[in-house]
């Protein structure tokens, strides 16, 4: 038994941070029954592809079932809402018009059915203007702020960056979204009421900026067009090594002495103040730090002198790749990677979820369906 | 309903908060953003770093108060034994505790989760360490700069041709403590169904590696080591930032050729709108050098927000990208409200950032700010665990409260 089971939920989303804040749902036990126009989920479009399957589409919709319903057609509409009249929730994410044409917009699902818990993913809120209806990962990052400071110290001439991958605002605002959501089946399962949730995709972004943004708001800092207002200063950043790249963040004088020690007290090393990050981080001082300590660390192997740091206390990070990712025994350990068989791919391994649950492990078990896979059971 | 709950999905969950810098009071924040009563245990003599910086004293810490949103405060003091016997009672009367404390500081305070289990058998544990609780790398701690370097994010980011960049270096506590919230609120209904409480043992690395997990997946299957590519996308065209006046950027996305050629005619070059090279997507993706050089040629004259809103009338994707300056002053923003105004403990009125979601009905407001240190001390003592004021006055006296 897992943490949702028992809740049906009806996914009609067509875009990744829907079917992601689904998936989440889906993680935790509960019943998602996923709704495809005919031909497929648009995301099944998106590679890379194996075996001429979407592997984007194989990961962001295990666990759910999967019907096709043409929502243009009337009667595929009445059916519809015969699944959403037996369901707890629907998780939706298309445009304010697209939902008003077919009755899915809040007003129209309050008065069909109002036990229900309706989640809109919109990018900036269901009713946003029409111009702001329409708008991609690039764009949430962008209008958010996080690109225009992404990277750290990026010049003028830099082109602001979206962030990791195609997709990282569609789970970002999953995130939110599923959380609000079971917020609202919580409320639904104590008192038996529906609910309206109203998630924009932009507003997690500033949400995720929340004590960066709020002291600006307040006149704390100052806003400015500057590219580097997120950055934090100090000679934090990412260096080569041997094997790829580490990542370090020093601010205190216990780093600085620890670090002194692991590298083993080179001369270059004395010339800075005992408490130089703190009272004395000058931008010469990090600039002379880092050109130093690149030298140092270039022929270190990345895992080695990641644990040796840890172990003196020195927050150095290795700069994991993928493969890194998928043989670290903390996540092996915790069994981040969950094992099951694909009809296509077959035994495959799915990146599950970041908890362990003393009661109610998250279990990975369905892979993602064919189109219409679950008609039969579903729909009869 | 207690006088502290705000209404709202979780009202009547109470959360006690051992939390401290920004993971786990976001993860505590967006709880009370939903409609739990947070009570933030705090002492003076352990107080959370956020009180401390940046201002002139910890009643008007400018990250504190942009963080700590109706959430309530309540002394304890752990360092004594009997303020430990008063967190124990108040335990007893939470349901759910969450806290991002360093591995096993909880447990040698004798308030590990057999602990809690004691005093409040359905107790639900959260907590947040870098790696989890245990395990072969479980006392490793670290900061948000190093999730993201951990959880694969900083290999995923920089332009095409260069280093890895990583992404800006304070993201990750607030996606960590999102997904502790979630995890918390799945652990609610299982409790509601089965009477069961739990230990939700979150690895922040890990949250963060959800946010590249579907290049994780493709990896296992392909073994084709994904790259950081800048802006580039396989799958749209043209997609990109790109370079406006005075410094500006603004994002656009195309998605098929009729996408594309709104664009080009909307920038103004027929030319490049017939352009066989970028006809299709495939030769948009085959000839995107020269591509995006014609368009950062055709935007580069605009302001960036004024080219955007000019692009998104004829149904185009694309928006300025947004200093901090531009947030600050975005009127959608302050008008939807992303930006509340809130009142704090110390009685000043504050702008601080919201939550991103709407409720209707049964919204949660956002109307108290961040508290002093140990505003709620009454509610809790007298009110919640129901101290005589004799009792109450010694254990403040001898340091307990404190």
């Amino acid at each position: 038994m897992t943490a949702l089971t028992g809740l049906r939920i009806i996914e009609t989303a067509e875009r990744v941070c829907g079917e992601w804040t689904a998936r989440l749902l889906a993680d935790f036990g509960a019943e998602v029954i996923k709704v495809e126009r005919p031909g497929g989920s648009p995301t099944r479009r998106y590679g890379p592809f194996v075996d001429g399957e979407s592997t984007l589409f194989g990961y962001c919709n295990t666990n759910k079932k999967s019907v096709v319903l043409d929502l243009d057609d009337p009667e595929a509409r009445e059916r519809l809402d015969a699944m959403l009249e037996a369901a707890h929730g629907l998780i939706d994410d298309h445009d304010d018009a697209w939902c008003r044409d077919r009755a899915l917009d809040a007003a129209a699902m309050r008065a069909r059915h109002p036990d229900l818990v309706h989640c809109r993913i919109t990018p900036f809120g269901a009713d946003a203007p029409a111009d702001r209806q329409r708008a991609f990962p690039i764009n949430v990052a962008n209008a958010g702020g996080w690109a225009w400071h992404t990277p750290s110290e990026a010049a003028p001439c830099d082109p602001p960056l979206m962030g990791a991958g195609r997709f990282m605002t569609d789970f970002d605002a999953g995130l939110d979204a599923a959380m609000a959501t079971a917020a609202g089946l919580f409320r639904q399962r104590c008192t038996g009421q529906g609910q309206s949730v109203d998630v924009s995709e932009w507003q997690v972004q500033l949400s995720r900026a929340d004590i960066i943004i709020g002291r600006i708001l307040a006149g704390d800092d100052e806003p400015t067009t500057g590219r580097t207002r997120y950055d934090m200063g100090g000679p934090g950043a990412q260096f080569a090594c041997q094997n790829g790249h580490v990542h370090l963040y020093m601010t205190t004088a216990r780093h600085w002495k620890a670090l002194r020690e692991l590298m083993g007290d080179p001369d270059w090393a004395r010339d800075y103040p005992a408490d130089w990050l703190e009272f004395h981080c000058t931008r010469e001082r990090v600039a002379s730090f880092r050109r130093d300590f690149a030298k140092w660390v270039a022929d270190k192997d990345k895992v080695q002198i990641t644990d040796a740091a840890q172990a003196r206390g020195i927050p150095l990070a290795p700069v994991n790749t993928p493969a890194d990712l998928l043989a670290n025994a903390q996540y092996r350990h915790r069994g981040f990677f969950q094992a099951i068989d694909h009809p296509v791919w077959g035994p495959i391994e799915v990146p599950a979820v970041p908890y362990r649950m003393s009661a109610s492990p998250v279990v990975i078990s369905r892979h993602a369906p064919a189109p219409g896979a679950d008609r039969g059971e579903v729909l009869s | 309903m207690t006088p502290h709950q705000p209404g709202g999905p979780l009202a009547g969950v109470r959360v006690l908060a051992l939390v401290k810098v920004w993971a786990g009071p976001y993860a505590a924040k967006l709880l009370r953003a939903l409609g739990a009563e947070v009570i933030k245990v705090e002492s003076m003599g352990a107080l959370d770093e956020m009180r401390a910086y940046g201002g002139v004293d910890i009643e008007h810490a400018p990250y504190f108060l942009s963080q700590n949103t109706g959430v309530l405060s309540a002394r304890v003091n752990l360092k004594s034994p009997e303020g430990i016997a008063q967190l124990k009672s108040l335990i007893a009367k939470s349901d759910i505790v969450i806290d991002n404390l360093r591995p096993g500081a909880l447990e040698k305070l004798g308030l590990g989760y057999e602990d809690m289990k004691a005093v409040r058998p359905d107790i639900i544990r959260v907590s947040i360490k870098m790696y989890g609780n245990e395990g072969p790398l479980g006392q490793q701690t670290g900061y948000a700069p190093s999730f993201a370097a951990i959880g694969g994010l900083n290999y995923l980011v920089g332009h095409e041709g260069e280093a890895p960049r990583g992404i800006n270096i304070r993201y990750g506590d607030t996606t960590a403590g999102a997904a502790a919230a979630f995890g918390a609120i799945a652990a609610l209904h299982h409790r509601e169904r089965t009477g069961e409480g739990q230990f939700v043992d979150l690895s922040a690395v890990e949250a963060i590696s959800a946010m590249v997990g579907d290049q994780l997946f493709a990896f296992g299957l392909t073994g084709e080591m994904p790259r950081h590519t800048g802006n580039f996308h396989p799958d749209l065209s043209p997609h990109g930032v790109y370079p406006c006046a005075e410094n500006g950027w603004i994002s656009i996305a195309c998605d098929g050729d009729g996408d594309w050629q709104a664009l080009a005619a909307t920038l103004g070059d027929a030319a490049l709108a017939h352009d066989a090279a970028f006809a299709d997507h495939s030769g948009r993706i085959a000839n995107r050098g020269a591509l995006d050089a014609a368009i950062a040629r055709l935007t580069a004259p605009h302001d960036a927000s004024e080219l955007a809103e000019r692009l998104r009338s004829q149904g185009l994707s694309a928006y300025a990208s947004a200093s901090s300056l531009a947030l600050a002053s975005d009127e959608y923003a302050w008008s939807r409200p992303a930006y509340h105004m809130v009142e704090n403990g110390n009685g000043d009125i504050r702008p601080v950032v919201g939550p991103s979601w709407r409720f209707d009905p049964d919204p949660v407001p956002t109307e108290r700010g961040a508290p002093l240190l140990g505003e709620h001390d009454d509610y809790v003592y007298r009110d919640l665990l129901g101290l005589a004021d004799d009792e109450y006055a010694r254990l403040k006296a001898n340091g307990a409260i404190s």
